[in-house]
């Protein structure tokens, strides 16, 4: 049985773009234009991945995350967007989005991103694994949970190379390590995203402008 | 009346409409209140900042000014636009000038004249101060010792100082004891009470009018500007690619035209002028995508201010750029940049066909060498490393110096 999505994003030209790259492999659901309307339907019809656009009108992406995930804990996000805004990123993932991709991605590496989504993985775009190396930069005063508010150099060493643009199977040869560990490290630095109190997530949009 | 069309910016046809002599409208822009003074000063082709201290001083005689000012305004309620006038000719301006003092001479006569001292010392502080904010002069401390401001400018200074200290010597000497200003002040607010009460309605029109007046103006001021800035990008650039039939090309345009657009809605700007690395990279690869026809995914991580040793960083990351997207024949570069505490660090990174570091053509050979000696000079470290069909990665790394 095929991977059921749905798509959800303001800008219907995009989206009948999307639709019709992924259709042959996918079978895609439904669509929704607005937030509200996007998160009564994916509530009902349940669907593997939702493809959500960061930034739309009332709440944008995180609003349709957070209205789903309580009630659909197996529905996965995909955050799709043309947004360079760390900060809008970061959100979507900590709200529970299991990666991020930017809407100039090829179509074959969108189909892609959507089958290891849909696998439980997580998956970095380039911009991301830089947004996240950013966001974990700096040695930390470790007075909250040391384990959660600091990668491992192997984490960095594979969100580098991810930030460099080698897909997985690349970086996993570069390392001299399984496709399997990478996706082990970027899950754990997906987790450690999503529940790192680490103030500095909130403060490095501002913290790495100033040298 | 002449009809002149201006169409030297071929964005906006600004049409400035040439009136005659002594016709007054309030002016739309560049004004405080509701433009009157502003226009008034178009009239009699003085500094507008003169015509306010006027009306001000007139307010101190029995609220003469701010009834003249609203009586113009009404006189003037609809018309409202910047026109370019003639000013008067001098035999008229000074025949409108002595009108004027004998108006004043009539009030003095007639008894109506208020105490001296307080309209010397209003209109000395009121002049005083327009002829320091006057537009073309520069702030009054950097004009004394500023050799370039030209000797009127200065001696206007000069003045304006000396009336305002005048005016409060004036207020001293004559006034005496502060209390004694108070019956003055009193006349003035009973004139102002009296206005309102037999002009209200106009008043609270006038008010609301100079409300809806102000968010028009500056609604269309916003547009202006978007509009200005659209044309000359995202429009440009549609135009263009709806010339195109090629592909790559149209695409490569969208996203040269996305990133710009996205920098200017977001203010992608430096930081209180400061130059930095990260912007320098991704103008340069905006640049050389647009060049070269390939695409260019620029991930950066922290950030350093561009100076002598990363001007030669971002020189060779161009050049490696560059060459990648000359020679390699892959379908998107990747440049990643990695500033820390100790260590600058730049990859540009092709997965084209890649080339065999012995048997290189001499061209080639002379590019890679010169980013390396480049970063050398700088005091950092270069390293090429290429894997026939697999592609190239060129590593730069520059020590942080302590500033």
């Amino acid at each position: 049985m095929s991977i059921r999505v749905y798509l959800v994003d303001d800008h219907r030209l995009f989206l009948a773009g999307v639709r019709a790259e992924l259709s042959e492999e996918f079978s895609i659901v439904g669509s929704g234009y607005d937030v509200d309307t996007a998160i009564e339907e994916i509530r009902g019809l349940n669907p593997d991945v939702v493809l959500v656009d960061v930034h739309m009108p009332d709440g944008g992406g995180i609003a349709v995350v957070e209205g789903v995930v309580g009630n659909n804990p197996d529905v996965k996000f995909l955050a799709l967007s043309v947004s360079d805004q760390a900060e809008d990123v970061i959100a979507m993932i900590r709200a529970g989005a299991r990666g991020y991709v930017t809407k100039t991605i090829e179509p074959a590496d969108l189909a892609d991103a959507v089958r290891r989504v849909t696998a439980g993985d997580a998956v970095f775009s380039p911009r991301l694994a830089g947004f996240v190396l950013d966001a974990f930069a700096g040695v930390m005063p470790s007075e909250v949970d040391p384990e959660l508010d600091q990668l491992t150099a192997r984490e960095k060493d594979v969100l580098r190379l991810i930030a460099r643009g080698f897909a997985y199977k690349q970086v996993a040869r570069k390392l001299s390590i399984s496709i399997k560990t990478v996706e082990t490290h970027v899950s754990s630095v997906l987790r450690k995203l999503q529940l790192s109190n680490r103030h500095e997530l909130a403060r490095w949009a501002s913290k790495r402008r100033i040298v | 009346m002449s009809l002149i069309e201006v169409g030297a910016t071929g964005r906006e046809d600004f049409k400035v409409n040439q009136r005659r002599r002594l016709d007054f409208r309030r002016r739309h822009s560049d004004r405080v209140v509701a433009g009157v003074a502003g226009g008034l000063a178009d009239t009699l082709g003085v500094s507008d900042a003169f015509v306010r201290a006027g009306f001000v001083t007139l307010s101190m005689v029995w609220g003469l000014g701010v009834l003249l000012y609203l009586g113009l305004w009404l006189m003037e309620l609809d018309r409202v636009e910047d026109i370019e006038i003639d000013p008067v000719a001098p035999h008229q301006a000074l025949g409108l000038a002595l009108g004027f003092g004998g108006l004043m001479l009539l009030l003095g006569v007639g008894g109506w004249w208020p105490s001296n001292a307080l309209v010397l010392t209003v209109g000395a502080l009121a002049f005083g101060t327009a002829a320091l904010t006057d537009r073309n002069m520069p702030g009054p401390l950097a004009a004394l010792v500023d050799p370039t401001v030209d000797r009127p400018g200065r001696l206007r200074m000069l003045i304006g100082v000396g009336l305002l200290i005048g005016g409060l010597a004036v207020l001293s000497a004559n006034v005496g004891p502060i209390y004694e200003i108070g019956p003055v002040l009193l006349a003035v607010a009973l004139t102002g009470v009296g206005i309102l009460v037999a002009f209200g309605p106009w008043v609270t029109r006038l008010a609301r009018d100079l409300g809806t007046e102000r968010r028009e103006r500056i609604r269309q001021e916003e547009r202006a500007e978007m509009a200005a800035h659209l044309h000359d990008s995202v429009l440009q650039t549609l135009a263009l690619i709806q010339r195109s039939d090629d592909p790559a090309r149209m695409s490569m345009l969208a996203r040269h035209q996305e990133s710009e657009l996205r920098d200017w809605l977001y203010g992608n700007l430096p930081l209180d002028g400061v130059d930095l690395l990260s912007t320098a990279l991704k103008d340069a690869a905006r640049r050389i995508e647009a060049d070269h026809q390939v695409p260019i995914d620029v991930v950066v991580v922290g950030d350093h201010p561009l100076d002598e040793s990363t001007r030669a960083l971002l020189g060779a990351a161009s050049e490696a750029m560059v060459n990648s997207a000359k020679h390699s024949g892959a379908e998107r570069v990747s440049l990643y940049f990695e500033a820390d505490d100790d260590e600058l660090v730049v990859y540009v990174t092709d997965q084209g066909k890649g080339f065999d570091a012995g048997a290189v053509a001499d061209d080639r050979q002379g590019i890679t060498r010169s980013i390396t000696a480049r970063v050398h000079r700088a005091g950092g470290e270069a390293a090429i490393d290429s894997v026939p069909g697999e592609g190239t990665e060129v590593l730069l790394r520059m020590p942080v110096t302590a500033t």
